[in-house]
C-alpha cells in the first residue's frame, strides 16, 4: 500500500490545482476530495463544470466512470458482506482502485484492519495532496500541465507487471488497453467500463480454452 | 447548486462501491463468476494507463520521445528486473519529470 500512497500524491496535487485553476473555490475543491473521494470522477467533473456542462450530464458521466466500482464490490463481496454495517459502509467508502488491487484474492488472507489502515492512510494522503495542490495551484502557474498524472502510470505499471502470470492475464491486459484507447479516440464516455469488461471477458475466455485443453 | 451536485456525485460513487457488499442483496457468486471477477484488477489498471501513455491531445503518440511512453517502458523493465514496486514507481517518476 505504501507505494500507492506515495504515487497518489502527485495525482492529488493535480486535482487540487486543477480545481482552483478551473474557478472552484479552495473549499469547493477540497470538499470533492473529502466527500466524493474518487480521483478520475473528480477530475472529469471539474473539467465539465468549467466547460459549463449541466448537472445531469455530470452525474451520468460520474455514474459511467464510477461503475467499475460495482465490479470491485462484487469481487470483495465474499470477504466483506458478513462484517457489521459500520465496517461494510466504512470499507465501502474507502474502496478505491488502489485498495481493491491491493486486497488479497483469497478470503482467508483478507484482514479488515489491514484494509481499514490502508484505506484510511490513502484517504488522508489524498486529501493532504489535494490541499497541497490547492495552495500550490494558486501560486504556481501551469502546475496542471507538467505531467503529474504520470504518477498513476508509474504505480499502476508496478502493480500490473507481477499480475501477468498467465496467457489469460496477458490477453485480458492487451484487450483492455486496446479497447480503452479505441474508446478514448472515439470519445466514448463509458469507454473505461467497456474496456474493462472486454478485458475480463478475454481473460476468462482464454482461461476456459486453456482449461479445456488441459 | 454546486453543493447539490457534489452530494449527488458522492451518493453515486458510494452506492457503486457499497452495493454488492450488502448481504441483503440476493446474490451468490460461484467459482466461475469469481474467476471472471479475478480479471477485473488487471483490466482496470490496463484500461486506465493505456490512454495516458499512448494518447497525446486525443491522438496516438508512439514516438519514442513521448515522455509518457519512455517512462512507462522504463517502469515495465525496472519492475521485471528489480521486482520492487516502490523503487520502480519512484525511479520511473523521477526519470519522467527529468525528461519532461
Amino acid at each position: 500500500m505504501i507505494p500507492l500512497i506515495i504515487a497518489v500524491l502527485p495525482w492529488g496535487v493535480l486535482v487540487g490545482a486543477y480545481g482552483v485553476e478551473s474557478g472552484l473555490s479552495p473549499i469547493e475543491t477540497q470538499a470533492l476530495s473529502l466527500v466524493v473521494f474518487a480521483g478520475t470522477s473528480q477530475l472529469v467533473a471539474i473539467g465539465m463544470i468549467q466547460a459549463g456542462a449541466g448537472m445531469a450530464s455530470v452525474l451520468v458521466t460520474t455514474l459511467l466512470i464510477t461503475s467499475r466500482h460495482l465490479l470491485y464490490s462484487m469481487s470483495m463481496r465474499n470477504k466483506v458482506k458478513d462484517l457489521p454495517l459500520r465496517w461494510r459502509t466504512t470499507l465501502g467508502f474507502l474502496l478505491t482502485d488502489e485498495l481493491f488491487v491491493n486486497s488479497p484474492e483469497k478470503k482467508e488472507n483478507f484482514n479488515k484492519w489491514y484494509a481499514l489502515g490502508g484505506g484510511l492512510s490513502f484517504y488522508i494522503a489524498w486529501n493532504l495532496a489535494t490541499l497541497a495542490g490547492i495552495i500550490a495551484g494558486a501560486s504556481i502557474p501551469n502546475l496542471t500541465t507538467i505531467g503529474l498524472d504520470f504518477a498513476v502510470v508509474a504505480t499502476f505499471i508496478a502493480i500490473l507487471v507481477p499480475m501477468i502470470k498467465s496467457q489469460s492475464a496477458f490477453a485480458c491486459i492487451s484487450v483492455s488497453m486496446a479497447i480503452s484507447i479505441y474508446c478514448e479516440l472515439q470519445g466514448i464516455q463509458a469507454g473505461l467500463l467497456i474496456a474493462i469488461l472486454a478485458g475480463m471477458t478475454s481473460g476468462y475466455f482464454i482461461y476456459r480454452v486453456k482449461r479445456s485443453e488441459a | 447548486m454546486y453543493w447539490v451536485l457534489l452530494i449527488l456525485m458522492a451518493v453515486i460513487v458510494f452506492i457503486s462501491r457499497y452495493l454488492f457488499l450488502e448481504p441483503k442483496l440476493p446474490l451468490k457468486l460461484n467459482n466461475e463468476v469469481l474467476r471472471f471477477l479475478s480479471y477485473s484488477a488487471p483490466a482496470v489498471l490496463a484500461a486506465v494507463i493505456a490512454p495516458l501513455v499512448l494518447l497525446d491531445n486525443g491522438e496516438l503518440n508512439l514516438d519514442p520521445s513521448n515522455p509518457y511512453l519512455l517512462g512507462a517502458i522504463t517502469a515495465v523493465l525496472l519492475m521485471l528486473i528489480t521486482k520492487n514496486t516502490l523503487l520502480t514507481a519512484v525511479a520511473s517518476m523521477t526519470l519522467f519529470f527529468v525528461i519532461n
